[in-house]
């Protein structure tokens, strides 16, 4: 479980303060699958990044599973982002020089867990998870926007992490596309019971998950439970497929 | 995170960029080379020039002419203070009981010529006790005798080199050979001693004192004794090794008292025994390491400062990988390695080629320059690159400390 108690994040730009987050609390349970909306400049990616454990709150707290992330070190918060937390960027942030196989073996790397042959094992299923098993040896400049953020994403569940977090995943991408990623992230949440929180501007988008939290200047705006989620992942139909089905 | 993987990543990284590796390289390949191909060159000369004093014996003293010194070698060999009278003084056996023989040394430079070949050596004009003050052998024939000293006769025992020279198929006993116009009758051939170099008793030629003396030098300055003539030094071997001191002190007396120098005055010759000859080899040695280890560490110095550049570059172009490695989870300590290991790769590759070089080189120098033997030392070389992977180390530190502080989030905002 996530918890956020009253968070500010104050940015300084020379003499002048900007309030990117003006007292935010909110709860997040294990198994949840939300998306965050608001307007350019309300706050959304401040809000991630602190999630994510990539930034840290002005003031109030963070915990997850009740630890508190204020209180945690360089190395500790180097190691809930590597293992508990999954990020994916709507800019993917692929290392251009590393193969897709290459880049989701990375987190295995720094967790050091995996001996060399579970890395690539573990690396090849996840990329064949989120249907890119053919394209294990191609650097991200050969592959889609599409295929490239199923890189990303396949690189954020290698670890087995009990969150992703996704800053507008499908920004960058057509209609297909952010098809199969809403499909992998629904098949995530509900096979996995990974809990799901992404950033999204679009309504269609937003609507795949069962609870949207608005933001406005910084504040939240309304936090309310999806009254009809729309499905892409058919659980029924094909469990152990890719779980899609065309739109 | 472990260290083939980071050493992998490094090396990939300095692949993909050659010519900017090279060329942060290239102080530590110089300075490394350099290091290598030098050090070989003055092992060489030093372990030579020893040899060459060891060959020589270290019972052997000399005294030349002239008044001291700078460590043990007499500066000035101008003034003609010691005479053939002094030499055949010291021979006497009761006066100078530490001595196994003496003999005088007067030097003349030479034409030799026989038949159409012509080459040049130096002679010298000595006694018969020459071949034991030296420890010379005789291959061919025989030295020349007493009556020769005696009576000046045009005699001469040919050094190795020259006689092969001279005689490439003739056998040179008896031969007649002209040193500067004047007919010698070839009586013995020394065997081969080694050493190279225009000093190497197998490049000269030895003649009687007094046929130097009447024929060739013409007659030199008076001696400060009166009557004698002059002689370019005088050698003397000790019994024994433990004898040299009471030898020098001896002739040392003798002398004084033959030249009537009195008690405060100094000495108008000099006495320079071999073991102080290896002493100053030694020394020059010691100051030639210390010569190198300064250019050495300011070549690795300034190879350093270009490293620590190209990697505070480096790590700027590379602020957003760093994001997205802390990002997924690398730990300041982690991404510190990654740097610490390309930097330390960089002088490591860099160190290993001008290790290259310098056994090149250093081979190339002793293959051409024949005065010039070589001599490689493998723990120069581990030293070497030691060095250059502590370069590697030192100045690594701090753009990879930089990139280890970097916050991830500023880091992936970073274009
Ligand atoms: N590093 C920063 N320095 C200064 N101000 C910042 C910084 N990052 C964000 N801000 C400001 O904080 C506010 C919130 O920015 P944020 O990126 O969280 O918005 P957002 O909701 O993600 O917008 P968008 O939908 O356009 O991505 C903005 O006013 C922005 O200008
Ligand atoms: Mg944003």
């Amino acid at each position: 479980m996530i918890k956020v108690t009253d968070v500010t994040k104050t940015y300084w730009m020379g003499e002048v303060e900007v309030n990117a987050l003006r007292g935010v609390t909110f709860e997040v349970h294990d198994g949840e699958m939300v998306a965050i909306m608001g307007p350019s400049g309300s706050g959304k990616s401040t809000l991630m990044n602190i999630l994510g454990v990539l930034d840290q709150p002005s003031t109030g707290s963070y915990t997850i599973d009740d630890e508190e992330v204020a209180r945690m070190s360089e190395s500790q918060m180097a190691e809930i982002r590597n293992r508990k937390i999954g990020f994916v960027f709507q800019s993917f942030n692929l290392l251009p020089r590393l193969t897709a196989l290459g880049n989701v073996e990375l987190p295995m790397l720094y967790s050091g867990m995996f001996s060399r042959a579970e890395r690539y094992e573990r690396a090849a299923s996840a990329l064949e998870s989120v249907g890119l098993g053919d394209r294990l040896d191609h650097k991200p400049k050969e592959l889609s926007g599409g295929q490239q953020q199923r890189v990303a994403i396949a690189r954020s569940l290698v670890n087995d992490p009990t969150i992703i977090l996704a800053d507008e995943p499908t920004g960058a991408l057509d209609t297909h596309s952010t098809e199969e990623v809403l499909g992998i992230f629904q098949r995530l949440n509900y096979e996995d019971g990974i809990t799901v929180i992404f950033v999204t501007h679009e309504q269609d988008v937003a609507d795949h998950c069962r609870r949207i939290v608005r933001i406005r200047d910084g504040l939240i705006e309304s936090d309310r439970p999806v009254l009809s989620q729309r499905w892409v992942y058919q659980p029924m139909l094909n469990s152990g497929e890719l779980g899609l089905v065309k739109g | 995170m472990n260290f083939i993987e980071s050493f992998k990543i490094a090396l990939t990284s300095l692949a993909s960029n050659k010519m900017r590796s090279l060329l942060t390289m290239l102080g530590i390949i110089i300075g490394v080379g350099a290091v290598i191909a030098l050090q070989s060159i003055g092992e060489g000369v030093v372990a030579s020039s020893m040899a060459r004093l060891t060959a020589n014996g270290t019972n052997l003293i000399s005294i030349t002419p002239g008044s001291t010194s700078s460590g043990g070698v007499a500066t000035s060999t101008t003034a003609a203070t010691l005479t053939l009278e002094d030499a055949e003084a010291m021979a006497d056996t009761t006066r100078i009981t530490a001595a196994q023989a003496v003999a005088p040394e007067l030097q003349t430079g030479g034409q030799l010529v026989y038949g159409s070949v012509n080459t040049v050596g130096r002679g010298v004009g000595t006694t018969t006790a020459y071949p034991q003050v030296r420890d010379l052998t005789i291959a061919e024939g025989d030295w020349f005798q007493d009556t020769d000293y005696n009576q000046s006769t045009t005699v001469v025992v040919l050094g190795a080199t020259v006689a092969s020279t001279l005689f490439p198929a003739d056998d040179p006993i008896n031969k007649t050979i002209k040193i500067n116009r004047i007919n010698f009758t070839v009586v013995g051939v020394l065997a081969a001693k080694g050493g190279n170099g225009f000093g190497s008793v197998d490049s000269q030629v030895y003649m009687p004192i007094t046929t130097v003396q009447k024929k060739l030098a013409g007659n030199r300055q008076q001696g400060l004794s009166g009557t004698g003539k002059t002689v370019s030094d005088i050698v003397a071997k000790a019994d024994k090794p433990d004898d040299v001191d009471l030898l020098i002190s001896q002739i040392t007396d003798l002398l004084r008292e033959r030249h009537k120098i009195s008690g405060t005055q100094s000495d108008d010759f000099t006495v320079v025994n071999q073991q102080d000859l290896l002493q100053t080899a030694k020394d020059q040695a010691a100051t030639y390491t210390i010569f190198l280890l300064v250019i050495a560490s300011i070549s690795l110095f300034v190879g350093g400062i270009g490293i620590m550049n190209i990697m505070l570059v480096t790590v700027t172009e590379r602020t957003r990988e760093i994001g997205i490695r802390k990002a997924i989870g690398a730990k300041p300590f982690d991404i510190l390695i990654q740097f610490m290991i390309e930097s330390i790769s960089i002088c490591l590759v860099g160190g290993l080629i001008g290790v290259v070089l310098g056994v090149i080189s250093s081979l190339i120098v002793n293959a051409t320059v024949p005065s010039l033997p070589t001599q490689l030392s493998v723990s120069v070389i581990v030293i070497a690159v030691a060095f250059a992977v502590a370069v590697g180390l030192f100045f690594g530190i701090y753009p990879a400390r930089r990139a280890s502080r970097l916050n991830p989030i500023d880091a992936l905002r970073y274009d």
